[in-house]
């Protein structure tokens, strides 16, 4: 795995400086002390175990041995990557992912303000065209709330010790905090299963047409402006799919890898699996965001497409206008009447039910 | 207050493991956790020496840092110990401790590891001194008795010193001045052996 | 700063115990419940007898303050103290003991884990029989009777000699003494325990050269040592806290340490000089050093003068060991020899240490006599921080030998002589005739042209007892072969010849395993009945005494009862004996409680017959009063100084002359003839006479301090006494009982008392020999093992011819060696210990605590073998014996051995030839962990003196499996 192969040339390089850095930390503050206390007794002498440390870090940098211990890992003396991994959860994923978090919901405010309400130029029609069937909808509920559920567990983990403690407490956070990792754990998998189906029902259509989502993008989809010409989904949701597709798969696989410790997962391999999983993570729901926001209360008439299956005709042709003339060439235009007799069934039953 | 360290002398530290097997003795630690090992390094060659590994009670303790539930905390005396009622086991302690101290009773699918288990410089922990609920949890309370930790008072050759740091380096240095060697002499001896000739 | 969260107030560190709290007893029960092995479904989940449920509810009461009890760690011989806390009969805690003067607190693997055994649910619970081929549980009663009455029938038609009596190291002192005056008076001299395949070697030797066959000094010592040598000695692994003292001679002296090993091992990895040996050339490399410390003139000649016989033999011998000729056999570059030489030699005193590496060779007594030469030729014995620093390895190997639980001997080395045997009926008040009957009436061996009682012949060798099973009768010294094994106490994974053991197991018509643990005597044989399984229990269930390594005696109080039906070996022995019609004679003037004989009047009685190694001082009382104040003695002389036992030794090390009034301190440092002997000092033994062709054998201008004879003088008697006119220093009462004695059949002490007052040693004073003329070799040569890859030596240093009847058995040599077996096996096989288990290991591995730190067998590799072989850390691979037996284990690719040699570790059993026996365990007895015995790839070969086996160098093959 090239991912790998780059982790590990950057420990490499950062081993020593992180040894350095480690032992600096942690000795260092025994040392001063040592010496204080020493200087009381008028003999200036370091911590013994400073000198034991030093000497191991010096002398050929000898960390690995062996041990009776089974464990993973257990034959090593120091692990230099753990001042890594120190330094990346507490100096930049918090911190940045806050930050980028706090953005994201700062830009979707600003857009909102800017832009306002997106309301159907012709109005409703009341004529409906059926847009997604029921396994799809089921897939994209059942994703959707095992997305937020997670990303909710996961936002309880990261930033609970600094945002919740101060109102639950250390003990009434900790046992939110073991909920919500007990619900991370067991959910995580599922979601694995959820994405996948996701994607199979719905990667016909997301296909990258170049020329046409280029377009789309160039023209900023329309948001200022006249519409731009669209198929069954446009580029920014062909980009949003994608993302869910690619940055959750990674997720998901990282998800896996620190999920099921059970094969002898090394410290190494499960820190790096966390730092992935936190950056796609951040990633993930920062662009939910704006998933979530353009499918709910940006644009009139969106939010009922994946609760019903059907768009209103109008919102059709305006937001997806060459899916809906395709539609229409097929005759799979209904009125708003023949829509509650749909009853569950495989989408071409209920197409031609409805038809 | 006084500063409570490990100190273990490579120098005499044979890897006969009692700190290991005293460890389990006085806290009862299940199979497979171990609070306290021996690593060896150039194990069979010139310049093997041994070391017994276990929580090492930094000053600023990274395991404290990434806790997602702040756990941890640190005693007057320096000894770091963590609350099992908070610990949701995730594991980073023991992704950031330079010396793979946090143990967790089992290693089971859905990240199931248990809550983390680690020296406590024979300490207890938050519960009440020598409360069966601390015993059952941390283990015996031996500084509240005003013992040592077990480790260091059965260690075999007293390589492994445990208490005041003011004590230990006072120990550390009688010992380096009657050597003459640094703490980790490596192969030094041997060299001296030839010259000797 | 760190916050508090602390749920308590925070509590002052208040010295002193404050008791521990109740829930440690219910902890143990949580401890099986979360382990791992539970989860994991390692059949962890056997029951737990009703006893402890008991025992365990029972110390939950809160608020119970702990009994701490001193004892003795039942490990090894350096004797740790130990002092457990226990809380209504339940071992909940275990201190430190840190003013025990061998130990300091200080603890090994085993030590610092002892407490598991007060718990063991891994022991054998109950008596247990095979009854076609499946186990069942029998009552006491039941067991016995049915034992006994095979035993006796077996008698009636075999003799009494074809029941083999296998004692133990394990037995405290008391145990031991009763268990070999069992044997003699059921009526045979097959009786033997570990120490044959142990230090039988070391005794032999060492007491054919100055006396007595046990560790000179002490560990605590080796404080005084300039110079420490470690030959076939591993310390780090076998006797971990012998390095508290050696590292505090290393680091305060800047004494050099110095390891001879065919290994690198972990004491090595400390040591300042490393010689790496091929295996089995210990005489060379030894003779090696001597060559230049002759060559250099730095022996000490005024000491050889007045203390040494025969030396001018020994360098005629080692002048052939030039330097070349050394690195040729041994493979020690002369540069590295003559370094140890040196350093040996510069830093006097130096002391030297030895151990199995030494002694398990064909020519074991020869490694060993070579040693003492050594130490002789450089002034070293008698001397504080010189000596023969010989480790034992079972905490009670030395007292066990001392008693006598050998085939060769009656208790205190008297031997089998009419006159050993006379004595002993004297002590036991017995009629000696009544014990001459109760021995087989024939006679198979002729000494001097006449005729030998079976009773004063040596019996089969515990190495041996496999041939006097399988060996044809016409070809065995006695009237039938042996029909039925007694194991009390013994794992017959120490021993070698795996293969043909299991044979002769299942040819036998009964074998009994008296033991805590099933053991695998056991499992490894196919048999489907006649097995007996008595549960022992272990020595922290019981009390007595026990003898150091040093030969100090340390009193062991009893921590808890014994655990589920386990009955102290004492109480067994009383059973049994009571079946088989001798208790009346065997605890003729013993107290018998119930059914267990009381232990302090077994100890007065081994005080009243012991007089030869002087074994007569140590009272049950004083070694109480030394246990209650083991703080008071002085870590490095080990002399009590104030306190109630001022001026005493630790444990009264042997000897400990005259009666226990007589107050004698103990001799902590054998022959020191700067002290007078009334306070430890000591000459060398008067053993061999005063002069051989015209030599004068007794020592010249040498002698103890305040002696009354100024010069060599020999051993003391009442007609010595008489011509020196001290007889009336006798009592009257002493003189009756001192007529016609000497200083070893005087009961009354006399003679002893009046030597000691006159500063004279009651063995008298002479010269050590290093020209024992009595034994194959007298001046310790070279041969090559019988299994050798060095077929280029066999000619210059062969091995001893094939002999008819040693010790009644056909011994192989020549025959063997003839054989080239080097194409086919080319890899050195040699086997050693571990620090995490002992010996056979059955306990050790039934400590969950320890198991968990070695799990899988496995065979040392160097990483050239390991690559011709084709195989890597961590495969598994079969290592083929070259009797072609084999052995599934796991490699471990390591420098620590050289190229073309091997080691295994010998704790393991459970596993025969790739087969797993766990099921074959009775129910919940099997240890955690099983695995293959090293042994059973070892092979054929037996020192010729003392019949020790063999297991420091044979040939292999090693293949991936």
């Amino acid at each position: 795995m090239i991912s790998t192969f780059l982790f590990k040339r950057v420990e490499q390089s950062l081993k020593i400086i992180l040894a350095f850095i480690v032992l600096l930390t942690i000795l260092l503050p025994q040392t001063v002390l040592a010496a204080e206390n020493n200087r009381i007794e008028g003999v200036i002498m370091k911590d013994p175990g400073s000198d034991l440390w030093r000497n191991i870090r010096q002398r050929d940098f000898a960390i690995t041995g062996t041990t009776q211990m089974k464990a993973p890992d257990a034959n090593i003396l120091i692990n230099v990557a753990g001042e890594f991994w120190r330094q990346y959860r507490t100096m930049d994923l918090i911190p940045l992912a806050g930050s980028a978090i706090f953005l994201a919901l700062v830009g979707v405010f600003l857009f909102r303000i800017l832009r306002g309400k997106i309301m159907l130029a012709a109005g409703r029609s009341g004529k409906k065209v059926l847009r997604f069937t029921l396994n799809q909808r089921f897939a994209h509920w059942s994703t959707a709330i095992l997305f937020i559920t997670l990303t909710l567990t996961g936002l309880v983990l990261m930033f609970g010790r600094n945002l919740l403690i101060p109102v639950f407490g250390a003990e009434g956070f900790g046992t939110l905090a073991m909920v919500a990792k007990v619900m991370h754990d067991y959910l995580g998998p599922v979601f694995a299963v959820s994405l996948v189906c996701l994607f199979v029902l719905f990667v016909n259509g997301n296909q990258i047409s170049l020329k046409r989502d280029l377009e789309w993008l160039l023209k900023g989809g329309g948001l200022f402006g006249k519409h731009v010409s669209a198929d069954c989904y446009n580029a920014g949701e062909k980009g949003w799919f994608w993302i869910a597709t690619l940055v959750g798969g990674t997720i998901v696989v990282s998800g896996l890898v620190l999920d099921f410790p059970i094969f002898g997962q090394t410290r190494a391999t499960m820190e790096f699996y966390l730092v992935i999983h936190g950056i796609a993570a951040v990633v993930m729901i920062v662009a939910s965001f704006g998933h979530i926001y353009m499918g709910t209360a940006a644009i009139e008439a969106t939010f009922e497409v994946m609760q019903t299956g059907y768009c209103d005709s109008n919102w059709a042709k305006e937001h997806h206008d060459r899916w809906y003339q395709k539609k229409l060439d097929e005759g799979k235009e209904v009125s708003a009447g023949a829509m509650d007799s749909e009853t569950p069934g495989t989408v071409s039953s209920a197409s031609e039910q409805s038809s | 207050m006084a500063r409570m360290k490990f100190y273990c002398d490579a120098e005499r530290c044979i890897e006969c493991n009692a700190c290991v097997t005293a460890c389990k003795n006085e806290h009862e630690i299940p199979w497979g956790v171990n609070r306290r090992r021996v690593v060896t390094i150039k194990d069979g060659m010139v310049g093997e020496r041994s070391i017994s590994v276990a929580c090492m009670h930094c000053s600023d303790a990274p395991c404290a840092a990434v806790c997602p539930v702040d756990c941890f905390y640190t005693r007057d005396d320096g000894v770091v110990l963590h609350d099992k009622d908070i610990c949701i086991g995730c594991g980073y302690c023991f992704y950031a401790c330079p010396f793979g101290a946090p143990q967790f009773p089992e290693a089971a699918a859905f990240s199931s590891r248990g809550k983390m288990d680690k020296c406590t410089f024979c300490a207890g922990g938050p519960e009440i001194d020598h409360s069966s609920d601390e015993y059952k949890k941390y283990g015996r309370n031996r500084l509240a008795e005003g013992k040592l930790p077990l480790c260091a008072e059965m260690c075999s050759t007293k390589a492994l010193l445990a208490g005041d740091a003011n004590v230990l380096s006072d120990i550390y240095r009688k010992r380096v001045i009657n050597r003459g060697a640094s703490a980790f002499s490596w192969g030094v001896a041997f060299d001296k052996a030839r010259l000797d000739v | 700063m760190s916050k508090l969260i602390r749920k308590s107030s925070q509590v002052k560190i208040v010295p002193g115990d404050t008791g521990k709290m109740a829930g440690q007893a219910i902890s143990r029960r949580m401890f099986l419940k979360s382990s791992g092995l539970v989860a994991g479904g390692a059949a962890l989940a056997t029951g737990v007898a009703p006893v402890m449920m008991k025992k365990a509810e029972a110390a939950m009461a809160p608020g119970v303050q702990p009994e701490r009890i001193k004892t003795i760690c039942t490990h090894c011989a350096v004797g740790c103290g130990i002092i457990a806390e226990v809380q209504n009969g339940v071992w909940t805690g275990q201190e430190p003991a840190f003013d025990h003067p061998f130990s300091r607190g200080a603890h090994c693997a085993k030590g610092a884990a002892i407490r598991e055994h007060g718990h063991g649910e891994r022991r054998l619970k109950y008596p247990t029989k095979l009854v076609d081929g499946k186990w069942k549980r029998v009552s006491w009663e039941q067991a016995i009777n049915e034992i006994g009455d095979k035993m006796l029938e077996i008698r009636k038609t075999s003799g009494p000699d074809s029941v083999y009596w296998l004692g133990s190291a394990k037995f405290s002192n008391e145990q031991a003494y009763l268990f070999r005056k069992m044997a003699g008076m059921w009526g045979t001299n097959n009786v033997d325990h570990q120490a044959r395949i142990c230090h039988s070697t070391t005794v032999a030797g060492v007491a054919n050269t100055w006396g007595y066959g046990a560790m000179t000094n002490s560990m605590n010592d080796i404080h005084n040592a300039k110079a420490i040598m470690l030959i076939g000695s591993n310390p780090a692994e076998a006797h971990p806290v012998a390095l508290l003292h050696i590292f505090k001679a290393k680091e305060e002296n800047n004494a050099p340490m110095i390891v001879i090993d065919p290994r690198f091992t972990r004491t090595a990895a400390h040591a300042n000089q490393y010689l790496k040996i091929r295996p089995g050339t210990d005489v060379p490399i030894i003779w090696g050093m001597l060559w230049h410390i002759i060559e250099n003139s730095w022996e000490d000649k005024e000491y050889i003068r007045q203390r040494v016989y025969g030396f001018d033999d020994v360098k005629k011998e080692v002048a052939k060991w030039t330097p070349a000729e050394v690195e040729r056999v041994s493979g020690v570059p002369e540069v590295q020899v003559y370094a140890a030489a040196k350093a040996m030699a510069h830093n006097r005193p130096s002391t030297i240490i030895w151990c199995m590496g030494g002694t398990q060779h064909t020519i074991g007594n020869n490694n060993t006599r070579a040693y003492c030469a050594f130490q002789l030729a450089l002034g070293n014995i008698g001397v504080a921080g010189g000596g023969a620093n010989i480790f034992r390895g079972h905490d009670n190997v030395q007292g066990a030998t001392d008693l006598g639980v050998l085939s060769n001997t009656l208790p205190g080395y008297y031997g089998l002589k009419v006159g050993s045997w006379k004595h002993w009926a004297r002590v036991w008040e017995l009629d000696y005739e009544w014990i001459k009957g109760q021995f087989d009436s024939g006679s198979y061996e002729q000494s001097k042209g006449k005729d030998v009682h079976v009773m004063n012949t040596k019996g089969i060798p515990v190495s041996r007892w496999i041939d006097g099973v399988l060996e044809d009768k016409a070809n065995i010294a006695q009237k039938d072969n042996i029909r039925a094994m007694v194991f009390w106490g013994h794992a017959p994974n120490s021993q070698t010849r795996g293969a043909e053991q299991k044979k002769a197991m299942e040819k036998l018509d009964l074998l009994v395993i008296v033991d805590p643990y099933p053991t695998a005597s056991a499992v490894m044989h196919d048999r489907t009945d006649g097995v007996y399984l008595l549960p022992a229990c272990t020595q922290m269930e019981t009390y007595g005494s026990v003898t150091a390594s040093n030969r100090s005696l340390q009193w062991r109080s009893k921590v808890i009862e014994p655990l589920f039906e386990s009955l102290p070996d004492q109480t067994i022995m009383f059973k049994l004996a009571k079946k088989l019609g001798i208790s009346d004679p065997l605890f003729k003037n013993i107290k018998v409680n119930g059914e267990e004989p009381l232990v302090e009047d077994v100890l007065r009685e081994i005080n009243r017959g012991m007089w030869t190694i002087g074994y007569t001082g140590q009272s049950p009382e004083r070694l109480k009063k030394h246990q209650e104040n083991w703080g008071t003695f002085d870590f490095t002389s080990l002399k009590a100084e104030g306190g109630p036992a001022d001026g005493d030794s630790y444990g009264l090390p042997w000897p400990s002359w005259g009666t226990p009034e007589m107050n004698h301190p103990g001799t902590p440092l054998l022959y020191d003839t700067s002290k007078s002997v009334a306070e430890g000092g000591l000459t060398f033994r008067a053993r061999f006479g005063v002069e051989r062709n015209g030599v004068n054998l007794l020592a010249e201008g040498s002698y103890s301090k305040d002696s009354e004879i100024k010069d060599g003088y020999p051993e003391f008697s009442d007609k010595m006494l008489k011509k020196l006119g001290w007889w009336d220093d006798l009592t009257a009462a002493e003189k009756s009982a001192a007529e016609g004695r000497n200083w070893k059949t005087d009961l009354s002490g006399g003679i002893q008392r009046v030597a000691i007052k006159h500063g004279c040693s009651p063995f008298g004073n002479a010269k050590a020999r290093v020209n024992v003329w009595t034994f194959p070799d007298p001046i310790p040569i070279h041969r090559e093992p019988l299994y050798t890859s060095r077929r280029d030596l066999v000619e210059k240093y062969p091995t001893y011819e094939d002999r008819k009847s040693f010790w009644r058995l056909p011994t192989r040599y020549k025959s063997i060696q003839a054989v080239d077996y080097s194409k086919d096996y080319p890899i050195i096989l040699t086997s050693g210990r571990l620090v995490e288990y002992e010996g056979g290991g059955e306990e050790t591995r039934s400590n969950a605590w320890l198991a968990e730190l070695q799990q899988d067998m496995f065979v040392e590799m160097h990483p050239r073998d390991a690559n011709n072989a084709g195989v890597k850390d961590g495969d598994d691979v079969w290592v083929e014996g070259a009797e072609k037996s084999r052995v599934k284990v796991k490699v471990m690719v390591t420098r620590r051995v050289g190229a073309g040699v091997a080691f295994m570790p010998f704790h393991w059993a459970g596993v025969f030839q790739g087969k797993d026996l766990r099921h074959k365990y009775p129910e919940g007895s099997a240890p955690y962990i099983v695995g293959e015995a090293a042994n059973t790839a070892m092979t054929y070969g037996y020192d010729s003196v003392t019949q020790m086996q063999e297991s420091k160098c044979s040939l292999c093959r090693i293949t991936k499996a």
